[in-house]
């Protein structure tokens, strides 16, 4: 992130002796390593309430990416900021140092917290707090592959959560191209053998996009079956979402 | 400061939950009066506390702590390092303290919270000082290699004795550590042990298994607050924020004093009130052993 | 920030409905571009593109750095951009620094490719000298110097012309350097290797305003928009990245419509940015 490679540090992880095979080739008979179908999505575990301190809170973990997201407020704004009839939405997301193999520095992530920032952006309604400020916070503190759709999915249910008005919740999936395969909700080990990545935001009930990335090369064909399975996919984690939110409420009334 | 005439003038009209805001402290007066808590409990009980290890796949070894809603996750990842010359046989333990943005309303990002340096600090400190981990057994090969324990610890909900959750949780992850089976190539370096090339003996293995640490007496601790006459054990955030002389003792698993912090306050300590701390302390140690000890059982039965 | 009157607002909403835009172009018309090549002799290779009062610089510095141990047999590129505070009143401060990072991950997107290297723009493996030892890392830095609309185009047309211009010296290896140590390395003043430009890709926003889109949009049609996409394409016609921009909701087949009309709009941008590129590199060389 900060331009040049990190500094030679002192200490180093010890590697495994034997190296494994360098690139996996994706031929027909090629499975997933944690024996997923190609089109099939880990399971998703969310739960809200997760920090007592936040206005709302969310906890998401899809096989080994796990990640808490904090709202707080709407609160006053803190930077001395013009007047503005509609309210801001504030965002980070940082990583634990243990978060990745290699232990890293647990930086501020600013691509995230701009991606972040901008899936949301479309679903809340920022003229329900004018003048104030709404900061969401998130955590990485596992990163198991997909990091980034996790933050934001659970990010918006963090939101639900804390009471704030939104259009509609936002669920996000990414899918990885390797080789000829589209694989969903692609674990660390695939991610960083893909050769194209695309990621969805959208509001299921909506049908709308909020954000989409596309890197690599991709045929239009492709980039059709990507989003169409992307889209499917944010439609069942929308109900899986939706369902987590009604049991919490539930538990609430009793 | 807030007028007791006016708050007891209006204390029977008002509703609860607006006294409690506009008069914390007349709030809490009334319930010390009554030896009870607004959350429940009595003046000297801890909040209910669990434990649990290895919530970290990627790393060696660690433990997600729970003491009331203050929840701490700490997480140790081995690398390794040229020892020193001074120490050629010992290891080393780099422990760091962070409160993410997602923690607590008054920590925002690119601002970091003031108390997670000292809690830094006092941690590295008491374990350092309480001698739970005999540094000499992080070594490899004398002079060459050792290992470099880096105990990271996230506050992920501060609410209250966040040291005392921080301390717990530094400890229970230390139990957890499994040094990884380890060998030195040709090159020096040190790398991993796969099973399958357990067999192959080119390499000379340093470290031949998984083990574990052998840790001497462990440190627990205990903050409480000190007001008045009262002593408040394990306080909450609310609690902190509006009474605020505190006092943590850190007693090792043979009631041996390790440290003792009492920093400011406008409530001078007396001996009496300090002794009292330690007994309710000691109290404390025993409850936090027997968590860690039914945590630790429990791994081992999986 | 643009201030607009409500009278000037209808005005370019209308024009776009209506296929014809404030300054006289249709929805899917650039401005003209202007090229300029080896503007900084500094660097090893740099560009001035100019597409109206939207103004960019962009340079390609190389130095000899260490793969990663995941990638050894790669070289790394890095893409930054940084919005001069003259180029508006907003970049001043700290106020340019969220842009400068959006384009700056938005460019990578479009021009680096998936993490295996596929579809990048720039061949990764070219940059190897000798494999997990030594590579050339590029430092490919942006600079807005006058911002009027489209900063993405710009900047990913200003980082094809200076990559085009750019001249990796040749090195030579020292031989016989046992297999653990660092090789010795020579680097020649005299040859230098071209790179091969014709993969990189061009970007086309299209930018939304009420329900229809346009290309090249001035900062005030910017202002009118409810969201934007970029979409890097190739001269094979394939999709090398897609960012989003604005924070309206998009249906995916306006998506997908979207897509289609950027393709056909980047075969006529790749061409003329080509011939632009050749004419500058003639006037640079004579």
């Amino acid at each position: 992130m900060a331009g040049k490679a990190a500094t030679t540090s002192t200490t180093y992880s010890p590697s495994p002796t034997t190296l494994k095979t360098k690139a996996p080739i994706f031929n027909e008979d090629w499975v997933r390593p944690d024996g997923r179908g190609f089109h099939q999505c880990r399971p998703a575990f969310f739960r809200t309430g997760a920090v007592n301190a936040a206005s709302g809170s969310a906890y998401a973990e899809f096989g080994n990416t796990k990640v808490i997201v904090s709202v707080f407020g709407p609160r006053e704004s803190k930077k001395a900021m013009m007047y503005s009839d509609i309210g801001r939405l504030n965002c980070n997301v940082s990583f634990t140092t243990f978060s990745t193999p290699l232990r890293g520095q647990g930086l501020d992530n600013k691509e995230y917290t701009a991606m972040l920032h901008k899936a949301l952006e479309g679903s809340i309604m920022l003229e329900t707090f004018p003048k104030t400020t709404v900061d969401v916070f998130a955590l990485v503190l596992e990163s198991g592959g997909s990091d980034l759709p996790v933050v934001i999915s659970c990010a918006s249910l963090a939101l639900a959560d804390a009471g704030i008005m939104m259009y509609d919740l936002i669920a996000s999936v990414s899918v990885s191209c390797l080789g000829k395969n589209l694989v969903i909700d692609p674990i660390l080990e695939e991610e960083s053998s893909q050769d194209g990545s695309l990621m969805i935001t959208c509001m299921p009930s909506r049908y709308e996009i909020t954000q989409l990335t596309v890197t690599g090369d991709w045929s239009t064909p492709k980039i059709n079956e990507g989003m169409q399975l992307c889209l499917d996919a944010c439609a069942k984690l929308a109900k899986i979402m939706r369902s987590c939110l009604k049991e919490a409420a539930l538990g609430s009334q009793e | 400061m807030v007028l007791p005439n006016a708050s007891e003038d209006l204390s029977t009209e008002m509703e609860v939950d607006a006294f409690r805001r506009l008069f914390p402290l007349r709030y809490y007066e009334c319930h010390l009066v009554e030896s009870i808590r607004p959350d429940g409990r009595a003046l000297a009980r801890a909040r209910d506390t669990t434990i649990a290890l290895g919530a970290v796949a990627s790393a060696s070894g660690s433990a997600l702590v729970k003491i009331g809603s203050t929840t701490m996750l700490a997480a140790i990842k081995m690398e390794v390092m040229t020892p020193t010359m001074e120490s050629p046989d010992e290891g080393c333990i780099a422990i760091d303290f962070h409160m993410p943005p997602i923690c607590s309303p008054i920590v925002r990002p690119g601002r970091p919270a003031e108390v997670a340096p000292v809690v830094s600090k006092q941690l590295s400190d008491t374990i350092s000082s309480s001698g739970m981990v005999d540094l000499k057994e992080l070594s490899l090969v004398s002079g060459k290699a050792a290992w470099m324990a880096f105990l990271d610890i996230y506050c992920l909900d501060a609410d209250g004795a966040v040291f005392d959750a921080a301390l717990l949780s530094a400890t229970a992850a230390l139990s957890h550590l499994q040094i990884p089976a380890v060998s030195m190539n040709d090159d020096g370096k040190i790398v991993l042990m796969s099973e399958e090339d357990g067999e192959r003996l080119a390499q000379e293995p340093v470290n031949k298994e998984k083990r574990k640490l052998a840790l001497r007496s462990i440190p627990f601790s205990l903050t409480c607050i000190l007001y008045k006459n009262y002593i408040l054990a394990d306080p909450t955030a609310e609690e902190e924020s509006i009474m605020e002389t505190q006092v943590t003792i850190v007693l090792d698993s043979s009631s041996q004093l390790i440290s003792f912090y009492k920093p400011g306050g406008s409530v001078l300590a007396y001996t009496p009130a300090i002794q009292d701390c330690v007994a309710l302390t000691r109290q404390r140690v025993k409850e936090l052993q027997s968590i860690l000890d039914e945590a630790n059982s429990a791994m081992e039965v999986e | 920030m643009v201030g607009l009157s409500l009278g000037e607002k209808q005005f370019i909403q209308g024009g776009i409905a209506e296929d014809i835009r404030t300054d006289g172009r249709k929805r899917l018309t650039y401005r003209p571009i202007y090229v300029e090549t080896g503007v900084i002799p500094q660097a090893n290779g740099s560009a001035r593109v100019r597409m109206g009062a939207t103004d960019v610089i962009a340079s390609v510095k190389a130095e000899l750095g260490k793969p990663s141990s995941l990638q050894p047999n790669k070289g790394k590129v890095s893409i930054h951009v940084e919005c001069s505070p003259t180029a508006e009143p907003a970049f001043e401060g700290r106020g340019g620094e969220e842009l400068s990072t959006e384009l700056s991950v938005a460019l990578q997107l479009c021009l680096l490719g998936g993490k295996s290297g596929a579809g990048a723009g720039i061949d990764l493996s070219s940059l190897v000298v000798v494999e997990g030892k030594i590579c050339w890392d590029l430092y490919v830095d942006g600079l807005v110097v006058s911002s009027d609309g489209n900063l993405l185009d710009a900047l990913g047309a200003s980082i094809k012309a200076a990559l085009s211009n750019t001249g990796i010296p040749r090195v030579h290896v020292a031989t016989g350097a046992s297999s653990d140590e660092q090789p010795e390395v020579d680097i020649s003043d005299e040859e230098f290797l071209q790179f091969d430009t014709s993969a990189v890709p061009v970007i086309v926003t299209l930018t939304k305003v009420g329900r229809h889109y346009i290309v090249d949009a001035t900062s005030e049609e910017e202002s009118q928009m409810s969201s934007a996409v970029s979409i890097s394409v190739n001269r094979k016609g394939n999709i090398c990245g897609i960012t989003k921009r604005g924070g309206a909701g998009l249906d995916p087949s306006i998506i997908l419509d979207m897509i289609s009309v950027a393709k056909h709009v980047s075969e006529q941008l790749i061409n003329k940015l080509d011939s632009e590129i050749a004419a500058a590199e003639a006037e640079d060389e004579s």
